[in-house]
């Protein structure tokens, strides 16, 4: 009994850190039907922002967040300008922008590997390998902390979008681009600050990522698709569906790995989005897409 | 009141005139066609090999015959994303069971993968007529996404699978060839390879099948109620697709002597597909042979003059994001809308 309680505490607090890193990428899919296969790879870009901030200046991860963010937040609205904003006239715009956003996580794929090489790192802050006991069970205090972070940006970001104007607006041209339009929103200046707000989540969950899990530039191709499965398990563009989607399946992910091997553990993730796109492919939250 | 219903012999008349015109069309369109240019290549490319008589070009055929795998790779991808319109990210799935299942062969009976590679094809196929199945039942970027997970679920499978190698692979016996000699049957596979994937590209393009594929393309639902069936079409050119690739596997394991899941598997061998057909242009016939000798030339330079495979996957993200942006319909693609594609380059 212990060891199940121990299992499920574990699993729920990797699924803070999920909910966090797939949560921008939820925000990003629902208001611009971006899906974002340079989410991870913009994780990886935040990690090594609070990485460099620990090694160099001796900045603890929790405390460079707010950086690690507001750099990507930067990085976001200037990818945005760049790639995205002339591809909204296409007309194969959902296909094009996946097919543009796979060349981008390449570009910052092979800018991390060529300056800092693809050598395994991990920031290591002092909580980084501690734990609470409680009896026979114990919590990671990395995951923990990280769990209890990434919770709480959540929550504002989730009151931040119910109750500001810009939360409305964001909302609004989430539900009808068109609609939100005629309304007098501005659609294009929301889509350019949705998508910084999508990659400072990106950065903000790669300074969670840097203590709890070891990172190389490459390994943002793993988390694509284990990043997909909770987006698509909880419907694309509900951030309630990705958050809930996260929790479930880190958990059911820590049982299979206590049970069958830390291998197996991440096969979770991908069996499940085969199961969801094909029994279910609007997820747990969505509606039914226009085109499927 | 004068008959206005059609009675079945006026049909047939009108039905008869048609098909008159439309073969007068082809005849036209296949009068202009430079067949001159194809078979010229083709020759050349045979007799390339002889130049080793005077001296060692091992180099070049190298190069050549990398090409003409990239060449059957990404025209054989273009039948699935070109035509139909579904991009696989996870293609190289079908390269690397190739692969395998003809390196295994290899590995424990002694034959041949050049032999056995049409059978590494129909494995391959299979495999994709299965995930076909499943996963093009969904569309757009659900299939894409998929298409990801396809590649990394196959890659945990292969790198724990310890009767083929697991992560650490497994070496094949080396050629007994004198090195002068060593590349060649390879490279005669690979280009025995290409030409089949470029004659069955050109085939379907020019058939009643490719043109349902094309509606597919343009619209899934008008397609079906015209009477396409979409879900059979679809799964076939996935079938398709993944037999070629299959088959491009099984040859390049016995080429490189080993079979390691990290050099089947790799997003670059996918994006590197995907890539070669965009910039040459999707959905042409054309496109991907002229998009996989740029970018194998390109990539060849990249390795030479910078060295490491980082900077390699810096420059293809680069050059993919560009050509996305401002070549989407690729070389042959766009000179084909200004009317400015040389004859040799026009295959449609």
């Amino acid at each position: 009994m212990s060891q199940f309680i121990q299992i499920l505490i574990l699993g729920l607090s990797l699924g803070g850190v999920y909910a966090l890193m797939a949560s921008g990428l939820s925000l990003v899919f629902g208001v611009m039907r971006i899906v974002n296969l340079a989410h991870p790879a913009l994780i990886i870009a935040g990690a090594f922002v609070s990485y460099w901030c620990f090694t160099l200046y001796g900045i603890d991860p929790l405390l460079s967040l707010p950086i690690s963010a507001t750099v990507l937040f930067f990085v976001g609205l200037l990818l945005y300008k760049l790639v995205f904003e002339r591809e909204a006239r296409n007309a194969k715009y959902s296909e094009m922008t996946v097919l543009l956003t796979f060349a981008v996580a390449m570009v910052i794929d092979g800018f991390l590997g060529t300056l800092f090489s693809n050598t395994q790192r991990i920031t290591s802050p002092d909580y980084a390998t501690d734990a609470f006991f409680f009896g026979e069970i114990f919590i990671p205090k990395g995951q923990l902390y990280a769990g209890l972070v990434s919770g709480a940006i959540i929550l504002a970001l989730e009151l931040f979008l119910r109750f500001t104007r810009i939360g409305y607006a964001i909302r609004a041209t989430t539900q009808n681009r068109a609609a939100a339009e005629l309304l007098g929103v501005n659609v294009n200046f929301i889509s350019l600050l949705a998508f910084g707000i999508g990659v400072a989540l990106a950065g903000a969950a790669g300074s969670l990522v840097s203590f709890v899990f070891s990172f190389f530039p490459a390994k943002h191709w793993e988390w694509i698709a284990i990043l997909m499965s909770l987006v698509v398990l909880g419907g694309m563009g509900s951030i309630t569906g990705t958050v809930v989607a996260a929790f479930l399946l880190a958990v059911v992910a820590a049982f299979v790995g206590a049970w069958a091997g830390a291998t197996w553990s991440t096969m979770t993730f991908f069996l499940a989005l085969f199961v969801i796109l094909l029994v279910r492919p609007q997820g747990l939250f969505g509606e039914k897409p226009e085109n499927a | 009141m004068p008959e206005t219903t059609a009675t079945p012999d006026d049909i047939e008349g009108v039905l008869k005139a048609r098909k008159a015109y439309n073969e007068d069309l082809t005849r036209t369109a296949r009068k202009g066609r430079l067949w001159a240019a194809p078979i010229g290549l083709v020759a050349v490319l045979a007799a390339l090999p002889l130049l080793q008589f005077t001296g060692n070009y091992n180099y070049l055929l190298h190069l050549v015959l990398y090409i003409l795998m990239y060449v059957t790779m990404a025209s054989s991808w273009n039948i699935l994303g070109g035509y139909t319109g579904y991009i696989s990210l996870g293609h190289n799935v079908f390269f690397c069971i190739g692969g395998y299942f003809s390196g295994m062969l290899l590995a424990y009976f002694d034959i041949s993968t050049i032999l056995t590679a049409p059978l590494a094809g129909i494995v391959a196929a299979a495999v994709g007529f299965g995930v076909g199945l499943i996963t093009l039942r969904v569309r757009g970027p659900s299939f894409i996404i998929s298409s990801l997970a396809l590649l990394m679920v196959v890659r945990i499978l292969f790198d724990n699978w310890a009767f083929i190698g697991g992560a650490n692979g497994v070496t094949l016996r080396l050629m007994d060839l004198p090195v002068q000699w060593s590349k060649l049957p390879y490279y005669y596979a690979f280009l025995v390879i290409a030409i089949a994937t470029i004659t069955t590209s050109y085939r379907i393009k020019h058939s009643k099948f490719g043109l349902g594929l094309r509606a597919i393309s343009q619209d899934e639902v008008k397609a079906e109620s015209a009477g396409i069936n979409t879900r059979f079409y679809k799964v076939l050119a996935f079938a398709i697709s993944a037999f070629f690739v299959g088959m491009a596997g099984a040859v390049w394991g016995e080429y490189l002597t080993y079979l390691r899941p990290n050099i089947f598997l790799i997003i670059l061998v996918a994006a590197n597909m995907v890539l070669m057909s965009i910039i040459g242009g999707k959905g042409t016939v054309a496109g991907p042979i002229v998009g996989a000798i740029m970018i194998v030339i390109f990539n060849e330079f990249f390795l030479v003059t910078l060295g490491s495979s980082e900077i390699n996957i810096l420059a293809t993200g680069v050059v993919m994001v560009l050509a996305l942006l401002f070549f989407p319909n690729g070389l042959v693609g766009t000179l084909a809308n200004k009317n400015k594609l040389p004859r040799f380059l026009d295959w449609d």
